[in-house]
């Protein structure tokens, strides 16, 4: 298993969809205001071929909530940011009229929380749609260098399948673009594309 | 009520080859003589809808080109009398709001054959 077919991820992409939309909702009730999230593209590549490219990584660091998540199959989910894009989340999350030191404080626990509906959204429409159960760990937020993040998630040999989500976030009208990352076993890949497999096979 | 029985047609419109085909065999299961037509963007339904001339049309919001919402009010610019319902997956009030404003209905996805049974329920009170 090396790789998924146009509608392998097709289908990988309209359940990321869904589950954007719930996270779009769940932020919006948190800011106020319209908030859209967008799912535009799904990638299945090898961890060894990952670079800076991939994942629009550039200099500077990037702030990356990681999550744990363990059911039919087991990933270990990574949304990043660049810290700059962070904290304006964060500042829209906690409301304008805070000071940018005050906003540094809050980081940790918004981003915590930022990536906690993000993937719990994503990975609860795709326990629903594709019927299984997933059991999620807390988010762990860090802030990392480009070099820091990319060796971490080509060092899990393990895990040599890497499934990336680019992210367009938009809260209220400010747009900011990021990715979310699904750290996959070989075996998990194949249990993942058996749940598609059973999926399209209902609607032919 | 009474059901209309009779073959309708329908524009089923998603960027997502895998949301028509769910949304076209929910729809077969239930209502088996409909003629079904599908579009994969907004762009493309409009010029569909002056050939095929559907009764209603489901309509996702997010696709590549211009929103759904939009291709919906330029459809029902042009023919009133389609019945459209709009799906998707952001729920949020001002799609609500939009969606009631164009004269439609939101349905949230994923599509399920619940949320059809909602889309057929409105087109059948057309």
């Amino acid at each position: 298993m090396n790789s998924l077919s146009e509608l392998h991820l097709d289908a990988l992409a309209e359940v990321f969809s869904i589950g954007a939309g719930r996270a779009a909702l769940s932020l919006s009730e948190i800011v106020g205001d319209e908030v859209r999230i967008s799912v535009p593209s799904v990638q299945l590549i090898n961890a060894e071929d990952i670079n800076a490219a991939t994942l629009s990584l550039n200099s500077g660091r990037f702030g990356a909530v990681n999550q744990h998540f363990s059911g039919p199959f087991n990933a270990e989910a990574v949304l990043l940011f660049t810290e700059e894009q962070a904290l304006k989340i964060v500042s829209d999350m906690m409301g304008s009229q805070m000071a940018p030191e005050e906003l540094a404080e809050f980081e940790h626990e918004a981003m915590c929380e930022l990536g906690n509906i993000i993937l719990n959204a994503c990975l609860s429409a795709m326990a629903d749609i594709l019927s299984f159960t997933l059991e999620s760990s807390l988010p762990h937020y860090t802030v990392a260098s480009a070099d820091e993040i990319l060796y971490k998630l080509r060092q899990d040999s393990n895990q040599p399948y890497v499934m990336v989500l680019h992210i367009d976030l938009a809260i209220e009208k400010r747009h900011t673009a990021g990715n979310l990352v699904f750290l996959l076993s070989s075996a998990s890949l194949t249990n993942l594309v058996s749940h598609v497999d059973q999926f399209l096979g209902k609607l032919s | 009520m009474p059901v209309d029985n009779s073959a309708k047609k329908i524009l089923i419109v998603d960027d997502s080859k895998v949301s028509r085909m769910l949304i076209r065999s929910h729809i077969m299961a239930q209502r088996p003589d409909w003629i079904t037509s599908e579009a994969a963007c907004g762009e493309d339904a409009i010029a569909m809808v002056d050939v095929e001339q559907p009764d209603f049309c489901t309509m996702d919001i997010n696709m590549p080109g211009i929103p759904g919402t939009d291709a919906a009010e330029q459809i029902l610019a042009k023919h009133p009398s389609i019945k459209i319902v709009i799906f998707s997956a952001n729920i949020q009030e001002t799609h609500q709001e939009r969606a009631r404003s164009l004269g439609t209905i939101l349905v949230s996805k994923p599509v399920t054959e619940k949320s059809i049974t909602l889309a057929l329920d409105y087109f059948a009170k057309a």
